[in-house]
């Protein structure tokens, strides 16, 4: 179970039974799920299904919370994240996340951009260059070049999600978890990071939680469709919207696609 | 028929703009009373502190002079140099003290203890912030000055003012790293930072300027004390040697000369020295505040934007 190398058909993530409770409730319950390199995987649900819970599972996030337990295991690479010899720290430098609201620090878009590679890298030349591709795959590059000094603070809602992408993908990670990232963006910003997120799927393996099922169906190759902390259901996208074998599945879309 | 013309009227009201109701213009009379009353005791707060600041330059700058400030002249009693220079020493070593003591427990107490843990710590340091200074004195006199057999000594009174300032510090730091924003100390830990380059690349940058104001703060506080001074050290004219020597302090020196007696010359010269320096510490207190503002301001405009 531990030994390094892929395993599960080539899947760089692979979710095994994974459980989380917080006391006696029963946030996930026996979730299984593979991810496959170069895909997106859209997590759909209705609010308070688990799905953000789900997703912060994938890099230990889920232990920053006080009172949560975790069962189940996840392999990354075929190394299960949970084993008491792997230090978190470590997990979360492989498998980055962006979060719900752009989380830059009040330094400059440059250090913002390197603030993981610094974590671990010490060489200036190496991290001025994966710096600057991080910023060009994000699609900032063009609009920070010349204001890499200035604060990260000054730049609008929608650039800062995409410099906490170019932070994620400067220490190129394999997995990157994208929790509602549009969710505090308006609408052309919005499209400007889901397209930035189709580019990136071609190198990366994306996760995606939304509650959007628009988004989902303009972005992911796959739905994965969660209820109650269980996983309902799990297919290609255009499948799972035209022809939804669970009723729950079908209704969450329908319902949802109507707006 | 009188009823039904009130409330002909009171639904007319609803629609006017024009409010004329009594309960308005009581509110809107109410409003203009706490508007001049507020003021007012504004200025009832600071009279008490313009009426100080006001006595001691009176009673001070006639006499105050150049010489009076800096002549460290060991045969003259009528100069300040002594006491400026030990209280700067005395202020710098337990300054450096107690930042240590309470930037490291503040930022324990905030990242690293259980809840249960900081509970109590937080506790104690909102005691020791409440306890009389005298008792404080008192503690550094029964500790350092006999069980560690230091004497009345330099380094009893440096560590009894530590011991006082390091609440003040604690508190500023525990509250600066608490308040980093949740999102900002989730982003880092979903970066992989390990909890220590959190601390020092994320949250301490953040924390800086209210951190900074603790410790200016603390100074400010300290700088005043006089009970944990006198109670763990004798007076002195002359410099400290060695860590054990006494040791002068403007408040002390205060303390002791406002009592003298003003009927002969040299008293009366006594009493004025207090003067000059009860108006020396009020200048340097208004300029440490002054000073902290004029940082912190400009540490704070950095982080424009952050609690968005």
């Amino acid at each position: 179970m531990n030994g390094a190398g892929p395993a599960n058909g080539g899947a760089v993530m692979s979710v095994q039974h994974l459980g989380v409770w917080a006391g006696e409730h029963h946030i996930l319950d026996d979730v299984t799920l593979d991810f496959a390199p170069h895909s997106l995987t859209a997590v759909v649900g209705p609010s308070g299904c688990g799905k953000t819970t789900f997703i912060r599972s994938l890099n230990r996030m889920v232990e920053v919370t006080p009172g949560l337990v975790v069962n189940g295991s996840v392999l990354y690479l075929g190394q299960n994240i949970y084993d008491r010899r792997v230090n978190p720290v470590h997990v979360r430098r492989r498998i980055g996340m962006v979060f719900q609201r752009p989380t830059v620090f009040p330094m400059t878009v440059f250090e913002n951009a390197a603030f993981g590679l610094r974590l671990i890298h010490t060489d200036e030349e190496e991290i001025d260059r994966q710096v600057t591709g991080a910023l060009i795959r994000a699609g900032l590059w063009d609009e920070v070049k010349d204001r890499l000094d200035r604060s990260a603070l000054s730049l609008s809602g929608g650039q800062q999600q995409r410099l906490c992408i170019a932070r994620a993908l400067a220490v190129r990670p394999k997995v990157i978890l994208l929790d509602e990232p549009t969710s505090a963006l308006d609408p052309v910003a919005t499209q400007r990071l889901e397209a930035t997120m189709q580019r990136l799927k071609e190198d990366f393996v994306l996760i995606l939680v939304t509650h959007n099922v628009g988004q989902a169906a303009r972005v992911s190759d796959r739905i994965a469709f969660l209820h109650a902390g269980r996983l309902v259901e799990v297919g290609p996208t255009e499948e799972m919207l035209e022809r939804p074998k669970d009723p729950l599945t079908a209704q969450f879309i329908t319902g949802r696609s109507e707006q | 028929m009188a009823d039904l013309t009130m409330s002909d009227s009171s639904s007319a009201t609803e629609d006017s703009l024009f409010d004329r109701s009594f309960r308005t213009r009581w509110r809107v009379g109410f409003d203009r009373v706490v508007g001049w009353l507020l003021p007012l005791l504004f200025l009832v707060a600071i009279l008490p502190i313009l009426d100080l600041v006001g006595y001691i330059s009176y009673r001070a700058l006639p006499t105050l002079s150049f010489q009076v400030l800096t002549s460290t002249s060991l045969t003259r009693t009528d100069t300040l140099g002594v006491p400026i220079l030990s209280t700067a020493e005395i202020m710098a070593f337990s300054t450096v003290l107690a930042v240590a003591f309470g930037l490291l427990g503040g930022v324990a107490t905030a990242e690293f203890l259980s809840e249960r843990a900081a509970g109590w710590v937080r506790m104690s340091a909102n005691l020791l912030v409440g306890l009389p200074s005298v008792t404080l004195g008192y503690f550094g006199y029964f500790t350092f000055v006999l069980y560690f057999g230091w004497g009345l000594s330099f380094v009893a009174a440096v560590f009894t003012l530590a011991f006082f300032m390091t609440p003040y510090i604690f508190r500023t730091a525990d509250l600066a790293f608490t308040s980093v924003p949740r999102h900002i100390r989730e982003a880092a830990v979903g970066s992989g930072a390990a909890p220590h380059q959190y601390i020092l690349r994320v949250a301490t940058p953040i924390a800086f300027p209210q951190v900074l104001n603790g410790i200016f703060l603390a100074m400010a506080i300290g700088i005043g004390e006089t009970a944990p001074i006198v109670l763990t050290t004798t007076l002195s004219t002359t410099l400290p040697s060695t860590l054990y020597s006494p040791v002068s302090f403007l408040t002390a020196l205060i303390w002791e000369n406002y009592a003298q007696s003003t009927a002969t010359p040299a008293g009366r010269a006594l009493v004025d020295l207090a003067f000059q320096a009860a108006f020396l510490l009020i200048v340097v207190v208004i300029a440490l505040n002054v000073v902290v503002r004029v940082i912190s301001h400009r540490f704070e405009k950095r982080l424009e934007g952050l609690y968005q």
